[in-house]
């Protein structure tokens, strides 16, 4: 359970972690859009380069970022498998029955495993380079113009970073109980389906009152430090634009150029 | 003396290859005797909890090795449901725990999961009841309406009725007022005396000295030093240096051998302390 690095932020400074939070946001959502619009596995290693150099540059490294994949395995593979036996495309490699593999599935299958991979590893360089703070502040400033029409904005951002910032601690809770529980001859690894979902009470029901008392307790801080909402409320860290997020807009925009000549050139 | 816990070169690494890797355990042995009241100290974040969790088989002991009475507790063909039922383990605020309607089903989840017919349950849950000083009357009452030092008991009442012949306890005074704190000491004394073998983490120098036999002193997953209270209070200046600290009577002693009194070593207990100045200054007598 402790070994999930996807959504994780990983401490560290360099020219991605300074980056503006709001220009992160708007640039992972181009650069997944990008994903999408490449048809060609050029495209993908221009990504992946880009990829390459994010883990490198703020010291992550390839094989910690890869690890975040590992929950999403089951997909990948269930993709790669129903690309690879149902598409029908191109000359037949194998066939046993109705199931064959021709020189299109394994073109398709490969793609499609390529592009969720990149999708993930994209996504990832955001929250591992963002702190969950950093990440609602600059959602919050981003969504700042809907609350014009009563969209609650700072609410939800304020709700966002007060759910990440729990994570964590209501999973070493959890994991405090369910030891605690075991310590007391509870079995949670056995047992049909009704016993399992059985044997999670003396686990969630500590959990809740435990989430009660923390949500109860926290509230009561909240307001013994005036708190009382977003209206007139200032930033200590004001968001401020430098000539770090052009550059890396300007990247963006050059990635952006070089793969629509791809695929208006048709490589591969 | 047979011992009953042995842990022989234990290191338990958590989150390794990764940013956060930590060392929690570093080569750790030691021995746990018959009938003996083992005190294991040591600063926040010194393996402690991590250490007592091995005891139990909640952690993989790997490298190193822990037997429980004999067993490995490494070992594949090892029943876990046996070591648990051998060694009864008490975590810091057990009352966290707690989740069933009344206290009587809440004592009585630990045997269930041992599988005992019913009698043998109501009885166990009206042993440990009194055992930990809770009154019948209890029984039927929701343990989230009660106070905190009595949901602490009900907490350690599930634990003594599953039986153990070893208690082991983290913290187990932790958060209680001084008379709480009494009580709580007092109780684990009276499970210790009932010919239970106890091992009570702790960081408080005069909870440890005051009632367990033997001190093992943990600093940065390593045994920093070991023995009886009175042999391991001597090293007052290296116990500061790991951010523990020496009993306040062992303080008075060292101040005045300091000044060139004649106070013994080892004293560290407030019958002993009052005993050595009173012999110094000449007026014998009751010591305390």
């Amino acid at each position: 359970m402790m070994n999930v690095t996807i959504g994780q932020f990983f401490p560290g400074d360099s020219f991605l972690y300074r980056l503006d939070p709001r220009t992160k946001l708007i640039l992972t959502v181009a650069l997944i859009v990008l994903v999408f619009i490449s048809r060609s596995f050029i495209g993908f290693a221009l990504i992946f380069l880009f990829v390459l150099w994010c883990a490198f540059s703020t010291k992550i490294g390839l094989k910690y970022m890869l690890r975040g994949l590992k929950p999403l395995f089951v997909i990948i593979a269930l993709t790669f498998a129903l690309n690879l036996f149902l598409m029908r495309d191109g000359e037949t490699l194998a066939r046993w029955g109705v199931i064959q593999i021709t020189t299109g599935g394994v073109r398709t299958a490969v793609f499609m495993a390529v592009r969720l991979i990149l999708l993930v590893l994209c996504s990832q360089v955001l929250t591992l380079t963002t702190s969950p703070i950093s990440l609602t502040d600059g959602m919050e400033s981003l969504m700042r113009p809907l609350s014009k029409i009563g969209f609650p904005a700072h609410e939800i951002s304020m709700m966002m970073s007060i759910a990440l910032r729990f994570i964590p601690t209501l999973m070493e809770e959890t994991e405090k109980i369910r030891r605690a529980q075991m310590a007391r001859g509870a079995d949670f690894e056995s047992g049909n389906l009704i016993q399992r979902a059985r044997a999670m009470v003396p686990l969630l029901v500590p959990l809740f009152v435990s989430a009660f008392r923390r949500a109860d307790e926290l509230a009561m801080a909240m307001e013994a430090r005036c708190y009382h909402g977003g209206a007139g409320r200032t930033k200590m860290k004001q968001l401020r634009f430098h000539w770090r997020d052009g550059a890396a807009v300007g990247a963006i925009a050059a990635m952006y150029a070089l793969m629509i000549a791809f695929n208006a050139l048709g490589v591969a | 003396m047979r011992s009953v816990i042995e842990v022989r070169h234990l290191t338990h690494v958590y989150m390794p290859d990764s940013p956060f890797e930590a060392r929690a355990l570093d080569d750790v042995s030691l021995t746990v005797n018959e009938g003996e009241f083992v005190g294991l100290i040591g600063h926040t974040g010194s393996g402690k909890s991590t250490l007592v969790s091995h005891l139990n088989a909640l952690e993989k002991s790997e490298p190193g090795t822990v037997f429980v009475r004999g067993i490995d507790l490494g070992a594949k063909e090892t029943k876990l449901s046996d070591v648990r039922r051998e060694v009864g383990l008490v975590f810091q605020y057990p009352e966290y725990q707690l989740f069933e309607e009344t206290v009587e089903r809440d004592i009585a989840f630990g045997p269930a999961n041992l599988k005992l017919d019913e009698e043998e349950i109501r009885r166990r849950v009206r042993a440990a009841m009194e055992l930990v000083g809770l009154d019948e009357s209890l029984r039927e009452a929701s343990p989230f309406n009660l106070s905190g030092g009595q949901k602490r008991r009900v907490a350690i009442a599930g634990v003594l009725a599953m039986n153990p012949s070893i208690l082991i306890l983290d913290e187990p005074a932790a958060g209680l007022d001084p008379a709480g704190r009494r009580g709580m000491l007092e109780l684990i004394r009276g499970i210790h005396e009932s010919g239970v073998t106890v091992v009570m983490v702790s960081h408080s120098m005069d909870d440890v000295g005051k009632y367990c036999d033997r001190l093992y002193v943990l600093s940065h997953g390593k045994i920093a030093l070991s023995g009886a209270p009175a042999e391991v209070f001597v090293h007052g200046e290296e116990l500061r240096g790991m951010g523990l600290d020496v009993p306040e009577c062992a303080k008075l002693a060292a101040a005045l051998r300091a000044r060139g009194f004649d106070v013994p070593g080892g004293a560290y207990s407030r019958a002993d302390v009052a005993a050595a100045i009173l012999k110094r200054f000449g007026k014998g007598g009751d010591a305390e």
